[in-house]
């Protein structure tokens, strides 16, 4: 089905960083953020980006907001870092999904999403920094490499998972001995991302039992995240609800907590 | 999302958070026309992944389990949960509850009413009596040794061994029960229980595309388990003549074992006798006669005389089932295997040693079976990606090899729709060695493939 050899192809053809939003970057990580602007003014495709994701229900913006300038601005640096991450993610993705159900406009959704609730999250966990921020950005990129390892596989996943409930990063170890999460660290490699964010992205699948500090604190809680977002109806719809295998034991002992800091309402429904 | 069916058994597992607006996500009209179309005897969701439930979500499933229910008579419930859950289930449906609870998956095969005929010791508790009686009459019914405990100390006192039982029945509860034939397979016998008052029902209740399978895989002894049967009307006696003539044409038996006149007239057992069917008064008159049980075709899989030949309309769908096969071991492997031979002739194993064998059966507008003969590490590797490890454990491994021919069936199904060719397919055989395969399908004649991969050569027997 998948072979290794596919997958090292998959990440040859990942194009590099593009030079506006590797400047971009650097300006933020600077704390530069008019020049972080002007740079961005330079990419249409990154300004239309930064004005749609911006305006998206999940920000709650009353107006709209166009000026990219203002756009950074009402970000701050560790936000606009995460959303230029995002539009390299977005980079990635396909035009047409083949796998999963999902348009371009829920992909957005789920990005967006996910970035609020894990700001809420670090917040809750007083831990707060530029990487910690931006580590939510890159485990999208799991999302978009399962679609395009699998698409041509539509109907062999299909028969397999007929007889036995087998998840697509599982399928994928097992037939490559990769997971989905491995492939992220080589992207964010591919990237210049900070190993700090592809390291909580990695704990973050709940299979790495070798983990601990903060970055396994963070690895739970984005596992949890992850799972309460792709339990949403338009996600579940989409067949996401079941491209990784959730480890409920993994964060049993926060589920109380994240209820509280998501804000889950139980009567929901 | 779909159930995935293991054996009789389909199983639905959700991930994440089930509540009111999530759940109807999760089943699609084309998932609930999937469902309705499965061909099995039990329905599940697993609440193993689930880390948050709440009524409104549970009941989006609940709804199609019981439809399902209504219309299949198979049973249905909820498996993979701990006490915490289970209380909360119960809390939510107190009085009203109708459908199954299965601490584990595991537990609940061993209610399904079509088990693999391992017989299982099991430690068993309910608090409520009729429960606990209801649980383990089922759970005897199916073949299963069940232990009771009649009180929580004795059951906690029990519990502290629990590798002297299969399974320890906890935190379960049967719901208003499928009403299905209890059916269990003995050595090569298939036995099936039945009770109470026997009448037009049993059309209903009797999984006669089981049955009609048994009989096309091989099986050539068939017993009613009747001593807790009180009577039957003139309609199940109907319903015994058919069977029994559509068994002749297999040269299978059929017998009652345990069934008594007091009730039902003398008469019926001489239309039934006239039909060919056999009565005894104990099992074991039937299983300890190794003489008679070879006589009646219990000793082998294989006592048919009438061999079916192969037909045109089979050959000529040779390549689907070879390309499903072929693309199957090269989904679970990435490995290609190619045609070495072909011919037509009865099955041929040169190295009989170190070899496992599967097969499956298909009926409807072609009738046959696949049988494949795979030395043992072959197996083992065609077979690691459902494992998920390299294992010798054996049981895993024809577990999973069931798995796998079952795959292969529906791939072949799928192909031969995309010809107009209706088929169904059977519930997959596996065998230790080859045999007990050829017990089976010596006689057979058939097309048999060689196959190379990587390096060995594996048997593709397609045949009818």
């Amino acid at each position: 089905m998948i072979t290794s050899e596919q997958i090292t192809l998959y990440i040859q053809n990942i194009p590099p960083t593009p030079e506006v939003v590797r400047q971009a970057l650097m300006y933020v990580r600077a704390g530069d953020l008019p020049k972080a602007a002007k740079c961005a003014e330079d990419d249409p495709a990154l300004k239309l980006y930064l004005r749609t994701l911006v305006n998206r229900p999940i920000y709650s913006f009353r107006n709209e907001v166009t000026d990219i300038a203002q756009i950074f601005g009402i970000l701050g640096t560790a936000t606009a870092q995460q959303i230029l991450y995002s539009y390299l993610m977005n980079l990635l993705a396909p035009k047409e999904w083949s796998l999963f159900a999902l348009s371009s406009h829920a992909f957005y959704d789920l990005q967006a999403s996910l970035g609020r609730k894990w700001e809420r999250i670090l917040n809750h966990l007083k831990l707060h920094s530029r990487d910690n921020e931006s580590a939510i950005t890159l485990l999208p990129a799991s999302i978009i490499v399962c679609d395009a390892l699998f698409k041509d596989h539509l109907d062999e996943v299909k028969q397999l998972r007929s007889v036995k409930a087998l998840d697509y990063n599982t399928i994928l170890q097992r037939l490559t001995g990769s997971t989905l999460f491995d492939l992220c660290t080589q992207i964010a490699e591919k990237w210049e991302i900070p190993s700090t964010v592809s390291d909580i992205v990695q704990a973050s699948s709940g299979a790495n039992t070798s983990i601990s500090g903060d970055t396994k604190i963070l690895g739970q809680w984005m596992h949890l995240l992850l799972f309460y977002e792709l339990s949403q109806s338009v996600y579940v719809s989409a067949g996401l609800n079941e491209f990784i295998d959730f480890q409920i034991e993994f964060v049993q002992d926060i589920y109380e907590s994240f209820m509280q800091v998501v804000g889950y309402d139980e009567s929901n429904g | 999302m779909r159930a995935t069916v293991k054996g009789r058994v389909a199983i639905f597992s959700p991930q994440g958070f089930l509540d009111g607006n999530n759940a109807p996500a999760y089943l699609t009209i084309e998932d609930i026309k999937a469902t309705e179309a499965l061909n099995v005897d039990m329905l599940l969701v697993s609440l193993k992944k689930v880390i948050f439930f709440n009524k409104n979500g549970l009941d989006v499933f609940i709804k199609l389990l019981l439809s399902i229910r209504s219309q299949k008579h198979i049973a249905v419930g909820l498996c993979d949960y701990d006490h915490k859950k289970f209380t909360t289930i119960n809390s939510f449906y107190g009085g009203s509850l109708n459908f199954s609870l299965f601490l584990t998956e595991k537990i609940a095969e061993l209610f399904a009413p079509t088990n693999k005929g391992d017989s299982r010791t099991v430690l068993l508790y309910n608090e409520d009596p009729s429960q606990r009686s209801a649980m383990a009459i089922e759970l005897f019914d199916y073949g299963h040794n069940p232990i009771i405990a009649q009180s929580k100390k004795e059951f906690d006192e029990k519990k502290k061994s629990p590798d002297l039982y299969y399974a320890i029945i906890e935190d379960t509860y049967l719901g208003l029960f499928g009403q299905k034939i209890a059916t269990r397979v003995t050595g090569n016998a298939i036995i099936y229980t039945i009770a109470n008052f026997l009448d037009a029902e049993i059309g209903n209740t009797f999984n006669i595309a089981y049955h009609n399978n048994s009989l096309n895989v091989g099986f050539r002894l068939f017993i009613f388990d009747a001593y807790k049967v009180v009577s039957m009307n003139v309609h199940a006696l109907n319903f015994f003549t058919k069977l029994a003539s559509s068994a002749a044409e297999y040269n299978a038996t059929i017998c009652f074992v345990g069934l008594t006149f007091e009730k039902t007239p003398v008469s019926f057992k001489n239309d039934l006798e006239d039909a060919g069917m056999l009565f005894f008064d104990n099992m074991d008159d039937i299983l300890k006669n190794k003489e008679l049980l070879q006589e009646l075709g219990g000793s082998s899989a294989a006592a048919s005389k009438q061999v079916r030949t192969l037909n045109k309309a089979l050959v000529n769908e040779l390549p689907h089932f070879i390309d499903a096969t072929v693309s199957t071991i090269a989904m679970m492997t990435n490995a290609k295997a190619s045609k070495e031979s072909m011919s037509v002739q009865t099955l041929e194993v040169k190295n009989t040693q170190n070899q496992f064998a599967s097969s499956i059966g298909f009926y409807g507008d072609l009738d046959g079976m696949i049988i494949l003969v795979f030395p043992k590490d072959i197996a083992k590797k065609a077979c690691e990606l459902l494992i998920g490890e390299a294992t010798d454990d054996e049981e895993a491994i024809l577990d999973s090899l069931a798995e796998f021919v079952n795959i292969i069936g529906g791939r072949a199904k799928s192909l031969l729709g995309e010809k107009k060719h209706h088929v169904d397919i059977t519930l997959p055989r596996t065998y230790h060695d080859v045999a007990s395969l050829m017990e089976m399908a010596q006689n057979k004649k058939g097309v048999q493939v060689n196959l190379v991969f990587e390096g060995s050569s594996f048997i593709f027997f397609l045949t009818r």
